[in-house]
Formats: structure tokens, sequence, C-alpha cells
């Protein structure tokens, strides 16, 4: 009787055991499968794609259908809340389960993971990527542009003529001129990036050589408090906290609601923003730049670059160059890009049309030439929202720091950040 | 007279409770509002509700596929938990000696490691194991299950060892002199006089991995393997918020757990009646 | 003889979760600690160099770091008292037997079935807009204002979202632990003339001790871990005046890849806490009865 019981109980146990060793065999034997069917036939390996931006995400999942429907090669497309896309991807690959192909920002991004590109100097498709957009690492291009964007001031044209807004003093005296109406005129958000980052790539991208002068911030050789365009960034700011409704009290969605129901005139934003017009009423937008220092030129850059992970295997690597080859060349991929994505092209291939407006300005800048980089991307990693953002809200809370103070705060938080 | 003041002193209790529930309206009304409504009053009701966001919700998350799946995660999950821990948390009680006290203080020490510091190096003992003893851990729901029963097994254990003290040894001890042996002893006497703590347990834990983004973040890549919580996604974009298309996603997330608890609840009910007879 | 079918037993019971426990969570965890001691950015390629406790010294150099603690102490020690106050009671009003029992423990467990990211998107339309409308509607807004962009007041409205979320969790438990008094005792008390108050501290709350244990456990581990709801809520905002322990060790590790400072952090961090809260364990178990 006792030793029944016993017996019972151990061959519970390893039911138990079993079930748990099932639950992970079935699953190996369907990768297992998987990748015989690959093999079997003539078709490349399945590769997997990974990227940062949300609002692309259903329609890459339809691209990949096409792709396969068209080539009868597989891409499993892989999603991520936006926020948490670096923190998976960095966590994926140190557990060598790391996408094929995934996106990273040109910059401090970008260098973090250059340990995992595949070189694509030698790849048809590289000849196809405008002047200047691809990524390089080592003088060997990495990545290709997923496409481009831009910011500046995103006016009302019911509202603003940019052509009286060409230096500080015409800013300053247009938005006195809102305040007295009762208009918001220039309305920054309380997002780190939409706060500040963004605004403040502009003197930094009007100096002569962007990155030396980050590198020399960085080694503590110069001051923002000491470099013209910075002092008269800090008297917009100052403008800014003085006419308008305070930032901090206001969110993106709150921003562009603001901006669409004509209560704000000027918003500081990227043609991305044009998305959150759509369940508005028509309003006519157009983008300007920051004029300070009388600057005339709106950001533009490319957001983010297509990578091949050079751990992958061979077969996938190919499968990789192969995808990304007709990405750019397929009509289903062109179209893809410009009329799915909403992407401003970066590559030859593709001719832009049916842009939005904003989006438009933006292409035509790029056309013209007319455009300051992006020196964001090179700022030190984390920096903007663990340190710049709140000096900002400290800046717009507190109505008695000056533009000096403010500035020698960011000054104390970047030695900080990078000691 | 005294049957009247207790329905006021109901009525306050379900008013004070609703009062408790006013972000879930906030939840419910903006599922059904576009983000211009939005914008205007996130607090009013919506001027119209048709459930539009609610198909569109169902549709990008590929609703009965991830329910499923998540089911399947949450369910095994629970049942190896409750089985494993309930076990466990027995023997650490009967016998009292240094090596339980260790066990029980390491499971209830780990409870406090922040999960953010132990990702990455989780995911590279996975990525050990599966190169070196063929266990798929990465990419399975196996692996996700087996992960989540490490990191369940604190609380429950915890919770379980709480509680085991309110069984009278007595029982444990005439039963032993019957001839039963431990396994069937703690089956057939312990476990279910555990049952209130059991349903405790079970609901903690249900929502837990229910609940639970991060952990499945990281395990799961393939599309065909994501749960409930991986599928709303869609709506998060770094800047950019899909209000309506959140909240209702978010709605039919918490249905089935709603349900769930409304049921269980009864049961922890009846355990009272059968409490009594103790 | 029966000494070693004993031992054979205990490993029966104990071991495959303990087994399954130490690969999860043990290794890891050791793992992180080895981490503590060198400098490295995260990325496999990169190179990792043994700096012994350079790491440990420089956390206390850490300014941010320390108002953090400060914070999440503060936090802590606010969020205990009113969850479980608040759960406690809860606990007893819906156990005294009322009508509206059933629908106001579904009700009152409501906001522990939304995971936390959600959860403080949503309390921040409350705090924005609610607030505001409130404020103007009563005149009284030196109290309804937006307390999010305050930082005096942010991490008291992540004190009251946590409690929102908490309260719940610990009155299942406490209704657990109420179900487990026996009615007699009740009734014996009752008979002998024991007012509520009595009633509550000489029998109720003694005979509830296993689940204060728990309940002051999980508050207190859940109080200085969080992470969710603050990231959501406030983003450790505004001016860094919320940001407690973990979004700081977050930001340490995945904001400036400091992987090893991260994990340093990380350790002191599990020092105190399990000092604390081992500390708390200990001293409540001790109180709890035997029945």
């Amino acid at each position: 009787m006792k030793r029944t019981k016993k017996l019972i109980g151990i061959i519970s146990m390893m039911v138990l055991v079993l079930a748990l060793a099932a639950c992970g065999n079935n699953s190996s034997n369907k990768s297992g499968s998987d990748k015989n069917g690959g093999t079997g036939t003539e078709k490349l390996a399945k590769i997997s794609l990974f990227q940062s931006k949300v609002e692309i995400a259903e329609a890459l999942e339809d691209l990949a259908d096409k792709y396969k429907a068209e080539t009868g090669n597989e891409v499993e497309v892989w999603g991520s809340a936006g926020d948490s896309y670096i923190t998976q991807l960095q966590t994926k690959l140190a557990a060598s389960e790391g996408p094929t192909i995934f996106s990273v920002q040109p910059g401090a991004e970008a260098d973090k993971f250059a340990s995992y590109y595949y070189d694509m100097s030698n790849e048809e498709y590289v000849k196809y990527i405008s002047p200047n957009m691809a990524l390089e690492s080592d003088s060997k291009v990495v990545g290709v542009p997923t496409g481009v964007e831009g910011f500046g001031l995103v006016y009302n044209k019911a509202l603003v003529d940019p052509s009286t807004i060409t230096d500080v003093a015409s800013l300053t005296a247009a938005l006195e001129q809102f305040k007295a109406d009762g208009v918001n005129g220039l309305s920054l958000s309380q997002e780190a990036y939409f706060l500040i980052g963004h605004i403040i790539n502009t003197p930094f991208a009007l100096q002569t050589d962007p990155v030396a002068y980050i590198e020399q911030l960085n080694k503590g050789e110069v001051k923002m408090s000491d470099t013209a365009e910075f002092q008269e960034f800090a008297q917009v700011m100052k403008v800014i906290r003085d006419n308008s409704i305070n930032p901090m009290e206001v969110t993106y969605d709150v921003q562009m609601g603001d901006f669409a129901s004509g209560k704000t005139a000027i918003v500081h934003q990227g043609n991305w923003s044009y998305s959150m017009l759509a369940d508005y009423d028509d309003i006519e937008a157009g983008m300007m730049a920051l004029p300070i220092s009388g600057n005339k030129k709106i950001a533009v850059d490319i957001p983010a670059a297509w990578v091949i992970n050079n751990t992958a295997s061979a077969e996938q690597i190919a499968a990789a160059n192969a995808f990304i080859n007709w990405l750019y060349t397929s009509e289903t991929g062109k179209n893809t890009i410009v009329n799915e994505f909403g992407f401003i092209p970066a590559v030859t291939t593709i001719e832009a049309t049916g842009l939005d407006p904003l989006s438009q300005e933006v292409f035509e800048a790029t056309q013209s030439g007319e455009t300051i980089p992006w020196a964001l991307n090179y700022f030190p990693q984390g920096i903007i929202i663990n340190d710049l953002a709140p000096a900002t809200s400290e800046f717009f809370l507190d109505n008695s720091m000056t533009p000096e103070q403010y500035l020698e705060k960011l000054d104390n938080v970047w030695a900080k950040a990078t000691k | 007279m005294k049957a009247t003041g207790r329905t006021i002193t109901s009525i306050l209790i379900v008013i004070l409770a609703l009062l408790f529930l006013s972000p879930i309206y906030i939840m419910l009304v903006n599922s059904f509002k576009t983000r211009s409504e939005l914008y205007e009053n996130a607090l009013a009701l919506p001027s119209s509700f048709s459930f539009e966001y609610y198909q569109k919700a169902m549709e990008k998350m590929n609703f009965l596929h991830v329910f499923f799946n998540s089911a399947y995660v949450t369910i095994v999950t629970v049942i190896c938990v409750v089985v494993l821990a309930s076990m466990t948390a027995w023997m650490l009680v009967r016998k009292d000696n240094l090596m339980s006290k260790i066990i029980f203080y390491s499971f209830v020490a780990t409870m406090l490691i922040p999960f953010q510091t132990l990702m990455m190096p989780l995911m590279q003992v996975m990525d050990w194991i599966r190169t070196n003893l063929h266990i798929p851990m990465l990419n399975t729901h196996g692996g996700l299950i087996f992960m989540n029963i490490g990191f369940h097994a604190g609380i429950a254990v915890f919770l379980y060892h709480g509680f085991m003290k309110s069984i009278p040894i007595a029982l444990e001890e005439a039963a032993t002199l019957d001839g039963c042996s431990k396994f069937g002893l703690f089956w057939r006497i312990v476990f279910p006089l555990l049952k209130t703590i059991t349903v405790t347990v079970a609901i903690l834990d249900i929502i837990a991995t229910w609940n639970d983004y991060l952990l499945p973040s990281l395990v799961l890549s393939d599309k065909g393997l994501r749960t409930i919580q991986l599928s709303t996604f869609y709506f998060f974009g770094e800047f950019t918020i899909v209000w309506n298309q959140a909240m209702a996603g978010l709605t039919l997330t918490i249905i089935p757990i709603v349900i769930f608890y409304a049921f269980a609840q009864k049961y922890i009910i009846k355990g009272v009646a059968a409490g009594a007879v103790k | 003889m029966n000494k070693k079918m004993d031992r054979v037993w205990y490993a029966i019971f104990t071991m495959p979760l303990f087994l399954i426990f130490l690969t999860i969570v043990i290794i890891p965890f050791i793992i992180g600690i080895i981490y503590s001691f060198i400098t490295w950015n995260g990325i496999p390629a990169n190179p990792k160099v043994f700096v012994g406790f350079d790491n440990y010294v420089a956390i206390f150099q850490d300014e941010r770091f320390i108002t953090s603690a400060w914070n999440t102490l503060k936090f802590t020690v606010l969020a205990l008292i009113s969850i479980n106050v608040f759960g406690l009671v809860f606990s007893l009003i819906v156990t005294a037997g009322f009508k509206a029992s059933n629908l106001a423990r579904t009700l009152f467990f409501m906001p522990n079935l939304i995971g936390g990211l959600i959860l403080g998107y949503i309390w921040k339309f409350l705090f924005t807009d609610g607030f505001k409308q409130i404020g103007n509607l009563t005149g009284l807004d030196s109290i309804f204002f937006n307390w999010l962009i305050n930082p005096n007041f942010a991490l008291y409205a992540l004190v009251i979202v946590f409690t929102w979320q908490m309260a719940g969790y610990t009155m299942i438990i406490y209704i657990a632990g109420i179900q487990g008094i026996p009615d007699e005792v009740m009734e014996a008390a009752k008979v002998d003339g024991a007012n509520l108050w009595t009633r509550l501290t000489k029998i109720v709350f003694p005979l509830l001790m296993p689940s204060f244990t728990i309940c002051l456990f999980l508050s207190l581990s859940g109080a200085f871990k969080i992470y969710d709801v603050n990231l959501s809520l406030t983003g450790g905002g505004p001016i860094h005046s919320t940001e407690l322990f973990a979004m700081n060790i977050f930001n340490e590790i995945f904001g400036y890849g400091n992987y090893g400072l991260g994990q340093a952090k990380a350790i002191i961090f599990f020092l105190v806490v399990a000092l604390v809260t081992l500390t708390q364990v200990i001293i409540t178990k001790k109180k709890e009865v035997q029945m």
C-alpha cells in the first residue's frame, strides 16, 4: 500500500517534469521543420526585421505578406512599443537572438551597435542611396536610410506670414503680438524631444562643424553660454516662456490639438506631426526655419537607417540583401515606402509623389539643399531625456531663471553627463 | 429599521467603489472618441457609441489568436506555479530546519530584485541553455512559461508559507498513522484545506501572467507567438498614442480577466462556507 | 532508513521549483553581481574592463542617485501606509456582510486588472484635465491643479495612483486572512460584549498577522521596485523629482549605457531593501500565532 502511493507520487512528478519539457520540445520541432522547409526548396532563408517606428508596423507586415506572395521568401516582422525598442534590441542581440535587419538612428545610437553591422559597400542597392544619405562606419556603407524627416517652426498659414519672421527680434515681436491678440504664439510640449531635443538642435547645427563642437563641449573646451547662437537660443526660450502657455502643461496631443483648432499659431514640430492633424478639419500648415542668428534653413536628416546584422547566418545575410534590394527596386516596395509608410524617400529610385504638405516642404528643402543637419544625433547617449529636458523644465517652471542662468545650467548638466 | 440602515450603507459602499473606478471610466469613454473629440474633453461622454475602434483594434491585434496564446501561457504557468509552490511551501513549513530557512528566504529576498537588472543576464543564461543543452528557451512559449514559473515562484511560496500555519498538524499526524505517504498526505489531506489561499494565489498569478509585458517582449519575437499584451504595441508609438484604439484594445485585454475574477470570487465565498467546518 | 526517505521526500517536494528558480533568478542575479565590478556598455563585442569597487564608489558621488534614494524612501513609506490602510478597510467593509459586498469587492479589485503602464497614462488624463476642471468648477484651484508638473506634488500623485492600484491587491489577501478566523471566536467575543474596536484589536488583528506579513512585504517591495507607473505617469519628472530607484537604474543601464554602474546601483539597492523588508518579515512572522 505504502509502496504504490510512493510510486504514484514519483510518477506524477515525472509527468510534471515531462510536461514542462514537452512545452519546450514542441516548439523546437516546429522551428526545426521550418528550417528544413527553407533548405528543401530554392527559397531564401527566412529573415527577421525589427524597427522602432510603430506607425509603420502594420504597413510593414502587409509588405512582408506581399513580398512572400511575389517572391516566396519570408520576412518575420517583429514589433515593439516605440519607447522599448532599443532595450529589446540590445537585450536580444546580447542573447544571440537578434533580428537579421534592424533600424538604428545615426549618431550615438548607431555607434553603439557598430560592431553588429554587415558591410554593405559592395551591394547593388547602395548605389541608389541619395548623396550623403548613407549610414557609414569606418568609411564603409553599413546602413540604408529609411527616409528623410525634417523639423522647424510649423505654422498656421492663416495666422502667420513667414516672410515677417526672419530673426529673433521679429519672432519676439510676433509672439508678443499674438499674446496681445489672445493667441498662443509658439507652443512646445512636455515630451523631452519636443521640449528641448529638437529646438536646441538649431544652435548646434549652425556651428561651422557641429560634430566637432559637440566633442569640444564633451571635453569642456567650449561653453554654450559663451557661444552667440546659444545666447540667442536662450532668448527665444525666454520669449516663449513670457508669451506662450507653459510647455510643461502641454502634451503632444494637446499641442497639435491647439494648433489644429487655431488656438496656437506656431509649433516647433516635424513633418511627422501632420498625421496628428488627420482627425481635424482642414488646416493649412507650412514649415519655416527657427530664425536663430538669421537662420533660414529647416533641420533635415535621416531619422534611421536599415542595417544588416553580421552575426546572422550567411544565408540570412544573402536573404536580407535580396529583401532590401527588392524594397528599393520593385514597384510594390517603392510604392509602399512613399504611400504606406509616408516616408520622404532618400533613394534615387523612388519619386516623391503625393506627399502631405509638410513632407512636401521638407522634400523641396532636400532638393534645394537649403537644410541644416540633425546635430542632436551626435549628442552623448541619453542626454536629452536625462539631463537637458529636466534642466529645461526647471527653466519653464521657475520664472525667475534668466536666459544666462539657463545656459549655465545646460553647461553644468552637460559636463556632468559626459564626465 | 436596521435593514434600511444596511441598505443605505450598501449604497454608500457602491458609490465609493464607483468613485474608485473613475479612471476606468476614462478608459471606456475614450475608446469611442476621435482624436479631436478627445482633445476637446477627455472626461466627457462620447458623442456617439460606435464600436468602430474596437473592431479596428481587434483586427490589428489579431485578437483571437493572441487571446489563445495568452490563455495557453497563463493556464500552464498558473497550474505549474500552484502545484510546485504549494508542495514546496508545505515542506518548508513542516521541516523547519536550516535548509528550509535558506530556501524560504532566498525565495523571499529575490522578490526584491528589480527585473530590469536581471533581464540581460537572464537572456544570456537562456542563450547558454539553448546552445549547450539544446533546449529552446528563447522565442518559444515553453521557454516563457519556464521563466514565468521561476519569477512567480517567490510570491506563491511566500503566500502559501504564510497560510500553511492555519492547517492543524493533528490532521496530518492522524493521516500518517493511517499509512499515508507524504505525497498522498499532501494531495489528499493538506491541499484541499488550502483552497482559499490557492484561489488567491491563482488569481494574483493569472493577473500577473496575463498583464506581463516586459518579459514576453524579450522572450517572444515571432508574430505568431505574441501574447495579448504584446499585441497592443501597435497603438504605442514613441510619441504618439492612438488613444481610441489603444483604449479599446486595452478594454478588450482586461475583459477576460474581469469575467474570470467575477467567477473566481464566487468560489472564494463558497470557500467561506466550507471553511466553517474546519 | 526512515530519515533517508524523509530527505528524498524533501527533495521531491522542494527541488523542482527551486531548480527552476535557481536558473531563472539566482544565476542571472549572480552574473549581475559580477557585472557590477566591470565597466561595459552592454554590447557583447565591446570591451569589459574590471574596475573592482570603482562603480560602488562612484554611486556615492552620484547626487541624482542619492536624491532618488531619498524620494524612493519617502514614496515607499507613504505608499506602504496608504495601501495597507485602504486595503484593510476595504477588506473589513466587504466581509461585513452587506448586500453590496460582492459588487464592491469586484470594483475595488478592478484597478489591478489593468497593467501598470496604461494606468499611468489614464491617470495622467485625470491629473491634467480632471483636476483642472474640478479646480475651475469648485474654485479650489490651490488643491486641484495639475500635480504632475509641480515638483512638490508629483510624488504624491504617484502615491495616489500606486495606492489605487495596490489597495485591491492587499484587500484580497486580507480577505483570505479574515475568512480564516473561525466564526465561533467572533461570536463568543460578541456575546462577551466586546465592542468593535476591541474585537478588531484583540482578535482580528492578531489573527491577521500572516496577512500583515505578506501585505507589508508586498507593498514594501512593490513600492521600492515601482517602474511602470513611474515611467508612464511622470517619467521621473519634473526635474527628476519623481525619479525612483528602478528608473534611475534603468536610465543608467539603458539610457547612458553604463552597464556596470547600473548593476552596482542595483546591488546596493537590493541590499538596502533586503535589509529593510527581511527585518519586517522576521518581526511580523514572530508575531504570528499558530492555531
